[in-house]
């Protein structure tokens, strides 16, 4: 059990900088999530924390100690990697006591210990099969097992659960997070799903190109999105934009036009800004009431609907002229959640209403957020 | 096929592929064909039997070539030394199988062989560790100077072994005092490590590349997974690399190990050629060659003798070595 902490961690190589001056403090027993596009560092953070990689530039404490130059054996971490890595010449008894050889416990305890892990992802009897003749999802089990078994001071797991079909992927969501709650150890984990991030973190760190956007409980990360990347990352389906200016009395852009003072939001006419507006905070003007305060009402075409089960989503177009993209999230172009049994076809002419209370704005030259609400 | 028919209407007819392969059989005309030509269609008609010929007879043909020499050597050490003269190719002139015993009463011949055998595994353990450590690090890391200095370790092998002859030996013949509690004389000559020494330096460029081309194939994930759970750098290396490797290593080892015990020049002349001063096999061989009489069946019975080391070595470590020469792939 320790925290973690980073101090402007820095890491180059020859032309790219893959993280770049980081500055995080994890907590002893806290479940932190590294979020980001694929190639934006959060592998590379990890390997730093781990101190398989010595960082260009700062330093990084481990329980209050400085580990910067210290041997991955030395910092009292155990890691998942996220190709796996287990040893393919040792069975999965001799890969997940590894570690407690090394370090010379007694063979009861090793015995013991190595049971207990295997219990937990549920690996009981497979201990002389080779990584060979097991299948992906097996093989990342023995990886996690191997990381539990030692009872390190910090969890590293990269994509830990990346290979397991969808329903072992919960059962070892929930695996984990009780493991979490029983060893009540620091976890850093790094996924590519939104679900695991939100149900499983303390807090998530969004790190875009080496730099890190936003770190914040989950439900922070989504409702109060510190700058564009974060809101249009943090979600799914992903927030709608709306490029326009600040105008005398409210926002304006080529096809809608919302009304706020200015002033009380600290932006000036002529300012460029976005609008930020998630699917689920749109509904038609009959549904207005659901709204906690609308706008007042858009007109739109209805240009394809998806219908998901429990929502469906529609895409629609601000004017019948507008030039759909094939993803549907272009300039003039809006995706909204409706409920299942609204009665809408594609084609069909509609007025829409946004919530005020959950329209962001953000200033488009930094992309920094400036507010969460227009009440 | 046509049962597979959901209607099954047509269930009963007869299946038409069969109807066509015996027409076929019946409008191909009756051709007079001589014994050759009769072969050579059958060939080409069944490519994979005249591919599996050619396997055959090139594979016999290697070795015959291969073996005969050792046959040879047979029939010669079990010639009587009488019949020396009139020695037949395929057969011996008599039989004397105790020219085998012969080899170790005329001479200690064993300790000719044990002096090679140990001097070769002695070079063999000295080259696989150094290779190890230097392939690990040309293989794995990147550092600036990697190429150069790579450049001038293979460099040292293109010069013929010869030319360090001399000052070697010069350098084997002094007497250096530090060395006096070491080895009586206080120099090398006389000693294995005047054999080994230059040796394991001649033959290990080569096992460096070979382990350096094991190592580098080794995913960095399964180092970085051995050091995460408690090795160091070198921990990991022979606890997971080398493992990994086993088919490079037993590769670059035997290699090495015959080079060495094979080795005839530097064996020959570090040593004054008596077996109790670490001579080698090969001089015990030309030992049975005397000032009046050279006697063949004895050096090739020794001969014999000296090889059965290393074939047991070749084929223990055989199937290591194939994989290892042929492919250099480790799955991860
Ligand atoms: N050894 C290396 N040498 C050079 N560049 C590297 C090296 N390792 C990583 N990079 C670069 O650093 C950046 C970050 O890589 P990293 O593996 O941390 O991404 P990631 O966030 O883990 O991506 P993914 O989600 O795909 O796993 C990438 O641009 C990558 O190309
Ligand atoms: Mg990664």
């Amino acid at each position: 059990m320790a925290s973690v902490t980073l101090e402007g961690i820095t890491k180059r190589y020859e032309d790219v900088t893959a993280v770049d001056d980081m500055n995080l403090e994890i907590n002893d027993g806290e479940f932190v999530t590294f979020v980001g596009p694929s190639g934006c560092g959060k592998s590379t953070t990890m390997e730093t924390i781990a101190g398989l990689t010595l960082p260009t530039e700062g330093t990084i404490e481990i329980g209050g100690r400085d580990v910067t130059n210290l041997p991955p054996k030395d910092r009292g971490i155990s890691m998942v990697f996220q190709n796996i890595a287990l040893f393919p010449h040792m069975d999965v008894y001799d890969n997940i006591s590894f570690g407690l050889r090394l370090r010379k416990y007694d063979q009861e305890e090793v015995d013991r210990r190595v049971e207990e892990a295997a219990d937990i992802v549920q690996l009981e009897g497979m201990m002389d099969r080779m990584p060979s003749e097991m299948s992906g999802g097996q093989r990342q089990r023995v990886a996690i097992a191997r990381a539990i078994v030692r009872n390190p001071d910090a969890f590293l797991m990269d994509e830990p659960l990346a290979n397991l079909d969808a329903e072992l992927r919960v059962h070892m969501r929930t695996q984990l997070q009780r493991l979490h709650r029983e060893l009540d150890t620091t976890i850093i984990y790094v996924t590519h799903d939104q679900a695991q991030a939100m149900t499983m973190s303390d807090r998530i760190a969004v790190i875009n190109s080496g730099v890190l956007q936003q770190v914040a409980p989950p439900l922070e990360c989504y409702n109060e999105p510190a700058n564009l990347f974060v809101a249009g990352f943090i979600g799914s389906p992903a927030m709608n934009f709306i490029e326009g200016a600040v105008v005398d009395g409210g926002f304006e852009s080529q096809y809608t036009q919302i009304d706020f003072d200015p002033e009380t939001h600290g932006v000036s006419p002529g300012q460029d800004i976005t609008v930020g507006i998630r699917p689920e905070d749109v509904f038609l003007e009959e549904d207005a009431r659901k709204a906690a305060s609308p706008t007042k009402a858009f007109d739109a075409v209805v240009d394809v609907i998806e219908p998901m089960g429990k929502e469906v989503n529609a895409y629609l177009l601000f004017d019948r002229d507008v030039e759909a993209s094939a993803e549907g999230r272009g300039e003039g172009q809006l995706l909204i959640n409706l409920a299942p049994d609204t009665e809408i076809a594609e084609g069909d002419d509609i007025r829409i209403v946004m919530d005020r209370e959950n329209v962001h704005l953000f200033d488009r030259a930094s992309g920094d957020a400036i507010t969460h609400s227009l009440e | 096929m046509s049962a597979d028919r959901p209607d099954g209407e047509s269930v009963d007819e007869a299946d038409p592929t069969v109807e066509m392969a015996d027409q076929a059989k019946a409008d191909e005309p009756e051709l007079d064909r001589g014994i050759i030509e009769a072969w050579a269609a059958k060939m080409i008609s069944n490519p994979d039997r005249a591919y599996r010929a050619t396997f055959y007879v090139a594979t016999v043909f290697f070795v015959v070539t291969t073996l005969f020499p050792f046959y040879w050597l047979l029939v010669v050490a079990l010639t009587p030394r009488n019949n020396l003269s009139e020695v037949g190719v395929f057969l011996p002139a008599g039989f004397n199988p105790a020219a085998f015993v012969e080899v170790f009463q005329t001479l200690p011949f064993h300790r000719y062989v044990f002096n090679s055998f140990l001097i070769a595994t002695i070079a063999t353990v000295a080259v696989l560790l150094v290779g190890s450590l230097a392939g690990y690090v040309f293989g794995r890391l990147r550092f600036r100077g990697r190429n150069a200095m790579l450049l001038l370790v293979l460099v040292t092998s293109f010069f013929p072994p010869a030319a360090f002859f001399i000052p070697l030996n010069r350098l084997f013949n002094t007497n250096v005092d530090v060395l006096r509690p070491l080895i009586s004389a206080g120099s090398l000559y006389n000693t294995p490590y005047a054999i080994f020494i230059p040796l394991s330096a001649i033959f290990l460029p080569l096992s460096i590349f070979i382990l350096m081309t094991f190592y580098s194939q080794i995913p960095d994930g399964l180092e970085d997974a051995a050091r995460v759970e408690g090795t160091t750098r070198l921990g990991a290396l022979f606890r997971v690399i080398v493992p990994l490797s086993a088919p490079g290593v037993a590769t670059a080892g035997v290699l090495t190990f015959i080079s060495v015990y094979n080795e005839y020049f530097f064996s020959s002349l570090m040593t004054d050629g008596r077996p109790g001063n670490w001579a080698p096999m090969l001089e015990g061989i030309l030992r049975f060659q005397g000032e009046f009489e050279v006697l063949y069946n004895l050096m090739a019975a020794a001969s014999i003798v000296a090889v059965l080391p290393v074939a047991i070595l070749v084929v223990v470590a055989q199937e290591k070595i194939v994989s290892g020469l042929t492919t250099g792939a480790v799955k991860e």
